[in-house]
């Protein structure tokens, strides 16, 4: 009896293998760095980098969801803090915020349109549009970096925009538990979030219940790139400057956070909440290297091994939950 | 030029010289045929025969190259599954239908949740969604442990068709197209699913059920229709032929003249 509800409760919540390894990795970090790593300024730095990165993978899961997937957030997340930081001393931060917001929507749009229109395979146009947007970036900045100066960095509405702290933690963290309610409440409690598990689960049957498949998919890229252009803005308005090449490899560490939060590479299942989650525990991964003095590109080297690894892991879950009923 | 009025005396679906290609297979020939209300249709052929394809035109999925549909004297000018569904058909497929990823609840009104709004904005209504699912789950005899909430995936085969069909009763349709409805189930299950069949067409739904298998959809319907190449080769009441004589008919080829009614000149 106490074995089929526990299968139960990981059939119904695929975030729980994640959630786990969290509780493992924060138990672990905390004895074994002592307090080099569970500080308050440290935990602050690591609910900072979550929020950009958990900002980012929510709206990777979303386009996931139905079974596309949007690896060019890296430089959608780029172009949103460079528009923002380029244009905030000039027009204020809110319009600066809706005016990356809505170079994000256009990128989002672009990507859903010729996925829909053309049926091209999302994986290869995203890549390529990756590299377009890049580009751009790099060319908008000219090598050079986009900034604002410091006399502007103090205003209430420039730290709402990640530029500052609330209740001790940088504003970007609010930001991101806002944005994980109101798209889990999009998700599970309306029927654009039924309809949109639901072409991911299976498109023949969304097309024969009467569902608009393309306009479904166009909405998730759109709201997509909108998100990677907000977290950006967040970032951006953390940092002060951003260069050409804002948010590279950004997109690996979303992807690895929707796999690692219990999303299906192949669309069907979401778990926003585990999303998040697993941004968390790519932070803090993250954040262990650095304070103890690890180079870098092991944090890449580790990415790579902990993706593959979840992947596994979570495929043995999932199939021991769905055997025995 | 006066738009087609709705006539009561029409038939509730009529298709005139339907064509069809993919790329270059010519999946439906000039098909010319009409469904009335209350009747159970049995559509038979081989594989390949076209009846998937004609019933895919009747339910949207399919736009067909030229020839017309008038649903109750009407002309369909948009094909959409959307549409379909406005209109009253309901298919009934088997390899789509549900989402193994979605509770039971959610399957039951995908396309068309129930809502409530709360500031404007549109919310699922569970407790409608999952009252109504419940209800037939304990209709149609599913396991006595299986709830609304439960994944797809969890059903039998012959679960997942009582859902499929209990959503067509549910809906008030008008038709009821059921496509090789009793494939893979056990024989207990293909008889329930026969039962609903017929309780259908009793209560005045026009019926088309889709099979392989003449001698079983003979029992049940009020007329056989048989296709082959893409092409209607018979169209008789049950009366007029038997189950041996029209399997003879399919393994022929179809080539029987039709003897329901003289083929009018186009």
């Amino acid at each position: 009896m106490m074995g089929s509800s526990v299968r139960q409760l990981v059939r119904q919540h695929s975030e729980i293998g994640i959630l786990l390894i969290a509780i493992l990795l924060v138990a672990f970090f905390s004895f074994s760095s002592f307090d080099k790593w569970a500080n308050a300024y440290n935990l602050a730095s690591i609910a900072q980098i979550t929020a950009t990165l958990g900002l980012l993978a929510l709206g990777a899961s979303l386009v996931m969801g139905t079974g596309e997937i949007d690896i060019s957030v890296g430089s959608t997340f780029g172009i949103g803090a460079l528009v923002y930081l380029g244009t905030v001393a000039t027009i204020g931060p809110i319009p600066a915020m809706l005016l990356a917001a809505t170079a994000g929507a256009g990128i989002g749009l672009l990507n859903g349109f010729l996925v829909t229109r053309f049926g091209i395979s999302s994986l290869m146009l995203t890549l390529s549009t990756l590299l377009v947007f890049r580009g751009v970036a790099v060319a908008l900045t000219e090598g050079f970096s986009f900034s604002v100066p410091y006399d502007q960095r103090s205003g209430f509405l420039y730290q709402l925009f990640g530029g500052g702290d609330f209740l001790g933690v940088n504003t970007a963290f609010w930001w991101l538990l806002l944005g994980l309610i109101v798209l889990m409440a999009f998700l599970y409690a309306t029927p654009g979030g039924n309809r949109l598990l639901a072409v991911g689960g299976s498109v023949g049957t969304a097309h024969s219940r009467g569902i608009r498949v393309n306009r479904v998919k166009l909405r998730a890229f759109i709201l997509c790139g909108i998100l990677a252009a907000l977290a950006g803005t967040l970032e951006g308005g953390k940092l002060g400057f951003a260069d050409g090449g804002m948010g590279r490899l950004m997109e690996l560490q979303a992807i690895a956070a929707c796999v690692l939060g219990g999303c299906a590479l192949l669309g069907g299942r979401v778990s926003l909440f585990g999303v998040v989650i697993g941004a968390f525990v790519l932070s803090s991964i993250q954040s262990f290297l650095v304070v103890n003095g690890v180079q870098p590109q092991w944090f890449m080297l580790l990415l790579g091994v902990i993706v593959v690894v979840a992947a596994i892991s979570d495929r043995a879950l999932r199939d021991w939950a769905l055997r025995s009923r | 030029m006066s738009v087609t009025p709705m006539n009561k005396n029409a038939p509730l679906i009529e298709v005139r010289n339907l064509d069809l290609h993919f790329g270059a297979f010519h999946a439906l020939k000039n098909v010319s045929v009409s469904f009335d209300s209350g009747q159970l249709i049995g559509l038979v052929g081989d594989n390949g025969a076209g009846k998937t394809t004609l019933i895919k035109v009747l339910s949207g999925i399919h736009k067909p190259n030229s020839g017309e549909v008038y649903f109750a004297g009407k002309r369909v000018k948009e094909f959409h599954p959307k549409l379909a569904i406005k209109f009253g058909i309901e298919t009934i497929q088997q390899s789509v239908g549900l989402c193994d990823n979605l509770s039971i609840a959610r399957n039951f009104y995908l396309g068309r949740e129930p809502v409530k709004r709360w500031f404007g904005i549109p919310f699922l209504d569970f407790k409608k969604m999952r009252d109504a699912s419940t209800k037939v789950i304990r209709t149609f005899g599913l396991r006595e442990n299986v709830s609304a909430d439960d994944q797809v995936e969890m059903l039998s085969g012959g679960e997942r068709q009582s859902i499929k069909i209990g959503r067509a009763v549910e809906f008030k349709n008008r038709v009821v197209i059921m496509d090789e409805p009793t494939n893979h189930l056990s024989v207990r299950e293909r008889e329930h699913v026969n039962e609903l069949a017929q309780q259908l067409r009793d209560q005045g739904l026009l019926v088309i059920y889709i099979t392989h298998d003449i001698h079983q959809v003979h029992k049940l319907a009020d007329r056989i229709v048989i296709m082959e190449n893409g092409e209607k080769v018979t169209d008789v009441a049950k009366d007029e032929m038997t189950a041996d004589e029209l399997e003879e008919v399919i393994r022929c080829g179809g080539r029987v003249v039709d003897t329901s009614k003289e083929v009018e000149p186009s």
